[in-house]
This record gives structure tokens, C-alpha cells and sequence, in this order.
């Protein structure tokens, strides 16, 4: 599921979330260039190469990770943490997308660092109209960091 | 002569001084015997009551331990609804959407009704999940009392429900309402209960007529939220405030049954009473209380 010239990096364990994610994305054409990692240390293995991902390079196209909260073995503030802590990943925008809406998860995740918060709408309209959006948005309209500013392989650690 | 008889009478004066000292200090060592006695036995009542205010302490302590653990208990089980149940609705939403989108055209038009039914049962849970955590969260949130002047907060409720009030002939009659001690956010949320249920019952009137207006009494306010709808009958009026309960057909008119149960326990944080009084079609109202600022808050909180 691993794209190599991922632009999007979606972190879902559920595969019906990711299966409703991806097809909302294909609708505004941005589903070509997207990364699935199913779970939060698969996401780490991608974001920073390590296990499976070590022979790859950097990703230095990525502009967005989509990140779920409650994932298995390592959870979606933790990526977060780790993410916001390195010096190669912290400017790479994160959305936490997510079925909670607890005040304290909102909290913490900005705490964090987070760019967004997103709680997935139980509506499958307005979960696909908030994905597109937010796709839309962070892809197109946003002006994200120079390359090597902290993304890329260059990045000094 | 007189000699011995002086000296006669000093030692008979002398020996009484000595027997009535003597006496004094047998009494004064009595006494403080007893006084000592007493002061055992009352030490011995201190410990004891003591030991039992040690003990109910401890009790108290385990029972707020108990307490702790039971909410952070429901705490969980909210997250764990909040975020379980929504995933399954939101696939079942989803995939039905995707079908009859993509295949509609296709399925005769039986299948695309069962579709929607799908889809309309979906988005029902939806909101029932949503309410239930919204009651959930009030449960367990702390007040934030403060003056708060009811006319403002009226003004953005009536705002709010302006998608649902286009399109129709309304009158707000609004009074002149006073500030209260409540915490802004709830009462809001009481306020825009109530009003979304007068829109609601007064939909099948030409000219819905709604008016919010208050009265002091005994010290405290009553708010009064009057509509012209087709109220309910009094036979039902116990369970207007039980979660789930409703008076009416789905069909008639939508709703979870969770409104009025919030309503009734942001009112009850409050320390305030709500009631209701109505007649089967000619409209209902619905009472509440609330203390005006800077009154006694431990007697609101009791």
C-alpha cells in the first residue's frame, strides 16, 4: 500500500476508514499519490525508514499525514509526538482525523503540535465533503515549507 | 497563771487552724482525685470518638476512591462509545451512500427505497450517539457559574435556529429577562433546547407564537417558555424529562428523546426545578428556576 512518491500519508487501521477515505479523495483526483500505513508504527517505519521502509529514501514529496488516534501498537499522539520532535518531520503538516471528541484528546494533540483536528462525521456526505476539503486544502491551497526546510533527505538532523 | 492560760488557749486555737487545714487539704486531694477520674473517663470517651472519626474518615476516603474509579469508569465507557460506535454507522452511511450512488441506476426502485432506509436508520443513531455523549459530558462537566444576562444568550439561540424558523410565519415574544448565576454555555444549551422544541410542535400552525418571558418568586427567577403548538396531554407529563421518552410519532415529528432529559439535568446542576404544563393542541409551556447573582451558591450546589 506504500506509494513511493507519496504526497499523502494515511495513517487508518480500519480498512472500511481507509477504503471511505480513499474513495472521497478519488473524487477530487487525490488518491493517486497516497501512502496507507496501518498502524502507528508502520507509519513511523515510513516516516523516518525504518523496518520495512530503512532502503527507501526520505519521503520528500509528502505534504500531509492524515492521522488516526486510537491505532494499534503505537498510538496517534505518539506518532505525533515523535513527528513534532525530529527535525526531518516536524514541518510536515498533520490532520488528525478521528472518531473522538474528547476534550482531552483536542488538547492534547494540540499540545502537540498538531495542524488540525478533524472529527470524522458519523454522515458519510459530510465525511466526504470534510476529507475533500481537507485534502483540498492542505494539498492545493496551502503553502507548505521549502523542500529542505525540515522534509526532506537533505534536512541537517 | 495567765501565762499557762494564754499559752493554753494558742495551742487550742493552733491545733483547730491545723485540723481545719488538714481537713481542706483531705477535701482539696478528694476533689482532685475525682477531677482526675473524670478527666481519664473523658479522655477515654475522646479517644474513643477519636478512633471513630479516624474511622469514618477512612470510610470516606474509600468511598471517594470508589466514586473516583465508578466515573472514571463511565469516563471510558463515554470514549469508548464515542469512538466505537461512530466508526460502524459511519462505514454502514458510507458504503449504502456509494451503492446507491453507483449502482441506483441499476436496482429497482424497492432496493434504492431499502437504501435509504439504510441511510435514514444510519443518520437516526447518529444522533442518537451524539446526544447521548452530549448528556454524558454534562453529567460529569463542572459548572461555571456566572452573571449571565439571559436576553443576550436568547438573542444568538434565536440566531441559531434561524435555518429552521425560514420560511415560516413565527412571533417571538421576548421579555425582558434578568441576569442569572449559571454557567453561559449550559443555559445556552437549555435555552436552545427548549426553543428547537417550540418550532418543532408549532409547525403544523399557520403562525407559530413563542414567548419567553420571566418572574421573580420567592427569591428566585421562573422562566417561562410558552408556545402555541399541540402541546401533549398531562397524563404524560412525568416522563418529559426521561431519557429516550417521547410523546409523539417519529413521523410526526423527529427527535431523539434526549433533549428535555438534558435540559432537565443542566437545571438540576444548577439547583434549579424545571416543570412543564400543557393541553393536547393548545400549546405547551415549560417552567423553569434559577437564582438570580450573587446569591448564597453553597444552597444552589447542596
Amino acid at each position: 500500500m506504500m506509494a513511493q512518491m507519496a504526497e499523502i500519508l494515511l495513517v487508518e487501521d480500519s480498512p472500511d476508514d481507509v477504503e471511505l477515505t480513499l474513495h472521497s479523495l478519488r473524487q477530487e483526483n487525490l488518491a493517486n499519490q497516497i501512502a496507507v500505513a496501518r498502524d502507528g508504527k508502520e507509519a513511523l517505519d515510513f516516516l523516518f525508514r525504518r523496518g520495512a521502509h530503512a532502503q527507501q529514501g526520505l519521503a520528500p514529496g509528502l505534504k500531509l499525514v492524515l492521522l488516526d488516534l486510537k491505532l494499534p501498537k503505537v498510538d496517534g499522539l505518539e506518532v505525533l509526538r515523535q513527528m513534532k520532535n525530529d527535525e526531518r518531520t516536524k514541518t510536515i503538516p498533520v490532520v488528525i482525523l478521528t472518531s473522538s471528541r474528547e476534550e482531552r484528546d483536542v488538547v492534547d494533540s494540540y499540545k502537540l503540535g498538531v495542524n488540525s483536528y478533524i472529527q470524522k462525521p458519523v454522515d458519510f456526505e459530510q465525511f466526504r465533503e470534510t476529507v475533500k476539503r481537507a485534502g483540498l486544502y492542505w494539498l492545493l491551497i496551502n503553502q507548505p515549507p521549502p523542500q529542505g526546510a525540515g522534509t526532506g533527505t537533505d534536512a541537517k538532523p | 497563771m495567765a501565762v499557762f492560760l494564754i499559752t493554753g488557749t494558742l495551742i487550742s486555737l493552733l491545733s483547730e487552724a491545723m485540723h481545719r487545714a488538714w481537713a481542706r487539704a483531705e477535701n482539696a486531694k478528694k476533689r482532685a482525685e475525682a477531677a482526675e477520674r473524670e478527666l481519664e473517663a473523658a479522655n477515654k470517651l475522646l479517644e474513643a470518638q477519636n478512633q471513630e472519626v479516624q474511622r469514618a474518615r477512612e470510610d470516606l476516603a474509600h468511598q471517594v476512591e470508589e466514586l473516583n474509579a465508578t466515573n472514571q469508569e463511565l469516563e471510558s465507557f463515554t470514549y469508548s462509545v464515542s469512538h466505537d460506535l461512530r466508526a460502524p454507522l459511519r462505514h454502514i452511511s458510507g458504503f449504502s451512500k456509494i451503492l446507491s450512488e453507483e449502482y441506483g441506476p441499476r436496482l429497482d426502485p424497492a432496493a434504492q427505497r431499502y437504501l435509504e432506509r439504510i441511510q435514514e436508520g444510519t443518520r437516526q443513531m447518529g444522533l442518537l450517539v451524539d446526544d447521548l455523549l452530549n448528556l454524558a459530558r454534562i453529567g460529569r462537566q463542572e459548572v461555571r457559574r456566572q452573571a449571565t444576562g439571559l436576553n443576550s444568550l436568547l438573542e444568538e439561540v434565536v440566531a441559531d435556529l434561524k435555518s429552521e424558523t425560514d420560511g415560516r410565519q413565527v412571533e417571538w415574544k421576548i421579555g425582558r429577562l434578568p441576569f442569572a448565576d449559571c454557567d453561559p454555555a449550559l443555559m445556552k444549551q437549555v435555552l436552545a433546547n427548549l426553543l428547537s422544541n417550540t418550532l418543532k410542535f408549532t409547525r403544523p400552525r399557520e403562525k407559530a407564537v413563542i414567548s419567553v418571558t420571566s418572574a421573580a418568586n420567592d427569591g428566585e427567577t421562573v422562566i417561562t417558555v410558552r408556545d402555541n403548538g399541540v402541546g401533549f396531554s398531562m397524563n404524560y407529563a412525568d416522563k418529559l424529562f426521561g431519557v429516550f421518552q417521547r410523546l409523539h410519532r417519529p413521523e410526526d415529528f423527529e427527535g431523539t428523546g434526549v433533549g428535555l432529559a438534558t435540559v432537565q439535568r443542566i437545571i438540576h446542576k444548577h439547583g434549579g426545578r424545571v416543570w412543564a404544563e400543557a393541553e393536547l393542541d393548545k400549546g405547551a409551556a415549560f417552567f423553569f428556576t434559577l437564582s438570580p447573582p450573587n446569591q448564597k451558591r453553597v444552597e444552589a450546589r447542596s
